[in-house]
């Protein structure tokens, strides 16, 4: 699709904001992988769904680089943003009053825990898109293909995210087999 | 139910890197209500103890009112 010069500013930022979060989303998750395989951290239920959340706020932006700007796109990517924050206020809420088997789950990062970082993120995601829409709008995005200098290494991230993602599944399955995930330890691995 | 959420999000994500989008957006809107459908159970489960008993909405009972003036 052809594309007038006064557009071309606005697509390359959008290019550039989708590319930052998704990256961003990348490092969150990677970074909780560390800590999972390498730290010994089993992951709660609610910080599985705080890790799918993140994996569907990345998720706009692969259909944004393989088929073009949409609003939808944006849409699902704030819809997941919002169930990130609202899970993650919710274990905040639980974590908050501390109560036997009931602290905050994991290692401080910079001294804010996983659930604490999970809103901050979620908010900054939802006023980021909020001012990416207010700046830039979206009419005169709409079906453009990314800019080829974002194009191939965005197609590398987003394939590291579905990897990352694939990691997760396999994760889940050895962890929680097909029950509920409430274990302190890997299901499968343990005979138990 | 958490094997069912990561594995209709992998389908979604799969999808939109080198298939349909339709199966794209349709996985991931699947997985958003399992999603929510989990989360919801986890919080009500009074067995696993996700919920919040110390924060009460509903009075016990009515709280006693002395009338104006007067000396509990």
């Amino acid at each position: 699709m052809n594309i007038t010069p006064g557009a071309r500013l606005p697509a390359t930022l959008n290019d550039l904001f989708l590319f930052a979060m998704m990256l961003t989303m990348a490092a969150v998750l990677t970074t909780a992988m560390v800590f999972q395989y390498h730290g010994g951290e089993i992951p709660c239920p609610l910080c599985l769904l705080q890790r799918v959340a993140m994996f569907g706020v990345c998720f706009g932006a692969i259909l944004h680089f393989r088929h073009g700007y949409s609003a939808r796109h944006d849409g699902v990517s704030m819809l997941s943003a919002l169930l990130l924050l609202i899970i993650s206020a919710r274990q905040t809420l639980l974590d908050i009053y501390p109560r036997p088997g009931h602290s905050y789950i994991g290692s401080a990062v910079l001294g804010l825990h996983m659930p604490v970082w999970s809103i901050v993120i979620a908010v900054a995601i939802l006023l980021a898109f909020a001012i990416k829409l207010a700046v830039l709008g979206g009419e005169g995005l709409r079906d453009r293909q990314p800019s080829p200098a974002l194009g191939r290494p965005a197609r590398w991230l987003s394939l590291y995210v579905v990897a990352t993602c694939l990691i997760n599944l396999g994760s889940v399955i050895v962890q929680c087999g097909v029950d509920a995930c409430h274990t302190t330890e890997y299901r499968l691995l343990s005979g138990s | 139910m958490m094997l069912a959420v990561f594995a209709t999000l992998s389908l979604a994500l799969l999808a939109g890197y080198c298939g349909p989008r339709w199966l794209a957006v349709w996985s991931m809107l699947v997985c958003l209500a399992l999603s929510i459908g989990l989360f919801l159970f986890e919080i009500y489960n009074p067995e696993y103890g996700f919920r919040m008993p110390w924060l009460q909405v509903q009075l016990d009972a009515l709280p006693q009112v002395w009338p104006h003036g007067a000396r509990s």
